[in-house]
């Protein structure tokens, strides 16, 4: 499930802002789809506590502020800094994580973090960050074949850093 | 900002709004599809992940049998491996001679499925299982082993159904102690992700006289849960100002499901 995550991250470096909403809205769609729970029909007399779960939808919103951070460094990727892209790539997936959780913890009304939450954020990151580099070089193996730039050329790249 | 992000920017906001709006039903359909177009993907998964087992267990396997070999000479050998295969075949018979036992023991029909997926989400604790509506399983049916109480039926398709496990927190059973007239609720631990997972059992009266090892029961209240399946042992207890809470290690051992029964609607 991280994969798409951080296909997604890298991708949405590599595009223009709508394109990278488009994908985040895509993104935290299929994310939603696969991880939100349905609410429990319980008999409130003898459940009076019910836990509430992240709403659908939720995770549209992490993508695509996730998104706008990567894409808040594309200037960067398009000097040709790849390898930071792939580090923020682990520093927007721990962002992700930890979001979802103080998310999680906000819905259920109190805050829990110690440091076995902080190590999964922290490990799924170094996933991204691993294979973050194989991604962008998938990436510009589909862009080659589309005929994309993904890197564009000098008078595109100053019109956009302009 | 470019009159093109902002209609983009318009065009996300939408979409967010458009999927934060819809209602359980709608959240329910849409997951549905989902599963049913991943599932091909999924089986596909699930097989390559079983032979991924069976070869670590292989190599786990071999490691073992080659300490011995330096040990012992090799006829030893070859009798020890022969009957480690035996020991093998063994115990799987009494692994699946206890599953039928214990389905032809229970009071209420059972179905059998194969778990073929384990933590399918980031921080809620669930797994998928290989049987759905076609099997008649619906919404919220428990979900049981020889051991105990797995959890509920969280989403159903077809063909496969994710179960919501007793160690999440939204996974709310209401429970009675053994040799107490002391009932509460008991839920998974946010954020508990230790080996093995422990339970709350939270709603206990303030003097609530218990011990650690006395067993926990569901008590059937509420309608999901039937009345008397195992859910775990008390480990300990701590009184509050209010009530007191109890700290119950579950039955089930979550790490070694493969096969689990689900309760249908029927019963």
């Amino acid at each position: 499930m991280f994969l798409l995550l951080t296909v997604f991250l890298c991708a949405s470096v590599t595009v223009p802002l709508p394109v990278m909403f488009f994908y985040a809205l895509i993104g935290g769609f299929l994310w939603d789809a696969q991880c939100s729970l349905s609410a429990m029909k319980v008999d409130p007399y003898v459940y009076p506590d019910p836990v509430p779960s992240l709403r659908f939808g939720v995770s549209i919103l992490l993508f695509g502020l996730t998104g706008l951070f990567m894409h808040g460094f594309r200037p960067l990727f398009l000097q040709g800094k790849w390898y930071l892209s792939a580090c923020l790539t682990g520093a927007a997936t721990f962002l992700f994580c930890a979001g979802e959780y103080l998310l999680i913890d906000f819905a259920r009304g109190s805050f829990t973090f110690h440091s076995k939450v902080f190590l999964q954020c922290f490990y799924t990151a170094l996933f991204s960050i691993v294979v973050s580099p194989l991604i962008f070089a998938m990436l510009f193996q589909v862009a080659k074949w589309f005929h994309y730039a993904v890197i564009p050329g000098n008078k595109e790249k100053k019109m956009y850093l302009s | 900002m470019k009159p093109l992000n902002l209609i983009a920017l318009l065009c996300f906001l939408g979409g967010a709004t458009w999927a934060l709006t819809r209602n359980e039903r709608s959240v329910r359909e849409i997951q549905s599809y989902y599963y049913s177009a991943l599932m091909p993907f999924l089986k596909a998964g699930s097989a390559i992940e079983e032979r991924a087992r069976a070869f670590s267990r292989e190599v786990h396997h071999s490691r073992e049998l080659e300490e011995e070999l330096q040990l012992t000479r090799q006829e030893l050998s070859r009798l020890r491996q022969i009957e480690q295969r035996f020991a093998d075949l063994e115990s799987e018979n009494e692994r699946l001679r206890d599953a039928v036992e214990f389905k032809k023991n229970t009071p209420f029909s059972l179905i059998a499925a194969r778990v073929t997926r384990r933590q399918t989400t980031n921080w809620y604790k669930t797994l998928e299982i290989n049987r759905g509506e076609e099997s008649f399983i619906g919404n919220q049916n428990p979900v049981v082993t020889a051991e105990g109480l797995v959890g509920k039926i969280d989403v159903t398709g077809k063909e496969f159904a994710t179960v919501i496990l007793l160690t999440d927190e939204k996974c709310q059973v209401s429970a009675k102690i053994e040799g107490s007239p002391e009932v509460g609720i008991l839920s998974g631990r946010r954020s508990d992700y230790g080996d093995p997972p422990m339970l709350s059992l939270r709603f206990l009266s303030k003097k609530a006289n218990l011990k650690a090892g006395q067993r926990v029961f569901s008590n059937g209240r509420g309608g999901i849960i039937p009345a008397n399946i195992l859910l775990g042992t008390i480990e300990s207890v701590e009184t509050g100002a209010q009530d007191s809470e109890a700290l119950v290690r579950p039955a089930v051992n979550f790490n070694d499901l493969v096969t689990v029964f689900v309760i249908p609607s029927a019963n």
